[in-house]
């Protein structure tokens, strides 16, 4: 079941990949199937629309859940990387403010590889960020305050 | 969930977060001055410092400073604001006293080998033995020179000449029918007294300093060489080297500006500053006569460095030190740069 919810997640990703007029060749490379899979998802042959229904729901709870949800189902930080950038639709900003000690722990605790220490401070790239939280919740100076600027992506839930 | 790992080793700990990078910090107990500047610099008070002056007065095992591992988020500002260097904090080893970004305090001590001439007062001075001089002293014998003869037709081997030499220069056997006299030219310094006191003069000698004077001496002969280093884990830039140094080969900066008030009237001399100060600077003055009760402790300010440790240890808080100003490198860093400025009181 984990393994056709993830085939779900791709399938989505696919889609949205599709709407941004990438090639059937380029969305395979992107996502790391074959060409065959990805024509498969686009010409809506053997789908499992059971579990494109779960994909779906994922991408509606909040983005700390469908986050957490993808990694532990995808097992590899890269491909949950790559699922959470596409199929996440909304836009996040991140303030650092001036009370960052610079200890890292937001670098270490944050999936999607988003943070980065510059001259002691918290570096958020808000390209990366998913929103999820995780560390604002984790920084032990309250430093980081994320906020959602966009939630009204190309990517239009039906 | 990412999480610290402590590895305690007697007294001394390291702590650990191994992720995207490996930071470690590591405490040396040897090293802490107790002086609680981690503790009330940590931002996520996860620092408490024991009681010292119990720890330093009665030798205990325990280590002066205790750090809850599960508090500790590893930022390293304990090790930038440490003065004594107990607290070490690196990034993949690299420990942020060399990385550029983080601020580090502007102080040194240092020994000019040119100007040093080996007295080794600042190693004898230094509170913190951190010091060594290692030194090669001339050789003796080209120091002084000149000339000695025993003639062996006269001596009668008495062996007074012996027993009489400062230098130790001379061995008479005085075994029967196997008599010798010998003198070691090394060791001579052509004093003359053998001369002097042989009964039968049988000894002649002369100095050729009495005649030629200093002339016959070459003078890098009389030059003690040698080369002094200074152990920067325990050196605490107290300035005890500069202050004694009669040749000006030593140079000390101190990171902290700042006075050191002793209360009198509160001050209690139960001697705990005395035991603690890293740097000798409190002591019981001597009594003017023998028997006299001390009832005051006395403070050498010159080579105080503001750490606070004797304030912090005092029981009846009669020390009062103040920091006035902080020397320390620019940094990018608002909150560490008000972490170095709360220094100031």
């Amino acid at each position: 079941m984990p393994k056709h919810i993830v085939s779900g997640l791709k399938y989505l990703a696919t889609i949205e990949l599709k709407k941004k007029g990438l090639t059937q060749q380029k969305i395979a490379e992107e996502l790391g199937i074959d060409r065959s899979t990805v024509s498969h998802y686009l010409n809506g042959r053997n789908l499992s629309w059971n579990s494109i229904d779960v994909a779906k729901t994922m991408t509606q709870l909040c983005p700390k859940d469908f986050l957490i949800l993808t990694n532990v189902l995808v097992k590899n930080a890269k491909k949950t990387q790559k699922i959470i950038s596409i199929c996440q639709s909304k836009e996040f900003k991140a303030d650092v403010l001036d009370s960052c000690i610079g200890c890292g722990l937001c670098v270490d605790l944050c999936l999607m590889e988003a943070v980065s220490i510059k001259s002691l401070k918290a570096n958020i790239s808000p390209i990366k960020c998913c929103g999820c939280l995780i560390c604002q919740e984790g920084c032990p100076t309250n430093s980081i305050k994320i906020l959602e600027v966009n939630n009204d992506r190309e990517y239009q839930r039906s | 969930m990412i999480a610290n790992t402590k590895e305690v080793n007697d007294k001394n700990f390291n702590i650990k977060r191994s992720a995207e990078e490996i930071r470690n910090l590591s405490f040396k107990d040897h090293v802490c001055i107790g002086c609680g500047i981690c503790e009330s610099t940590c931002p996520v008070s996860a620092i408490t410092l024991d009681d010292v002056g119990a720890i330093v007065r009665t030798n205990s095992s325990n280590p002066k400073l205790l750090i809850n591992e599960d508090k500790c988020v590893l930022c390293g500002m304990c090790s930038g604001v440490c003065p004594a260097d107990a607290l070490t904090f690196s990034i993949d080893n690299q420990p942020i006293s060399k990385i550029d970004s983080y601020p580090k305090y502007e102080s040194y001590a240092e020994i000019d080998d040119d100007k040093c001439i080996y007295c080794q007062k600042c190693e004898i001075a230094c509170p913190r033995e951190a010091i060594t001089i290692a030194r090669s002293l001339p050789d003796r014998s080209k120091l002084v020179t000149g000339e000695i003869e025993v003639n062996e037709e006269t001596c009668v081997y008495c062996g007074i000449c012996e027993e009489m030499c400062p230098a130790d220069a001379i061995d008479v056997d005085r075994t029967p029918e196997a008599e010798s006299i010998n003198v070691n030219k090394d060791k001579c310094v052509y004093c003359l007294v053998c001369k002097k006191s042989c009964p039968v003069t049988a000894i002649k000698a002369a100095c050729r300093i009495c005649s030629y004077g200093d002339y016959d001496i070459n003078m890098e002969d009389a030059v003690t060489k040698g080369s002094s280093f200074i152990d920067d884990e325990l050196c605490i830039k107290c300035g005890w080297c500069e202050g004694v140094c009669p040749t000006d080969a030593a140079k000390v900066k101190k990171p902290f500006e700042g006075t050191l008030t002793i209360h009198q009237d509160t001050c209690t001399v139960c001697g705990t500053c005395v035991d603690i100060c890293p740097c000798d600077v409190l002591s019981f003055p001597k009594p003017s006569k023998g028997g006299e009760i001390v009832n005051n402790v006395a403070k050498d300010e010159q080579y105080c460095i503001k750490c606070g440790a004797c304030a912090k240890a005092c029981p009846v808080e009669a020390i009062e030190v103040q920091i006035t100003n902080v020397d320390y490198t620019p940094t990018k860093s608002k909150s560490w740069i008000a972490k170095f400025e709360a220094l100031k009181n």
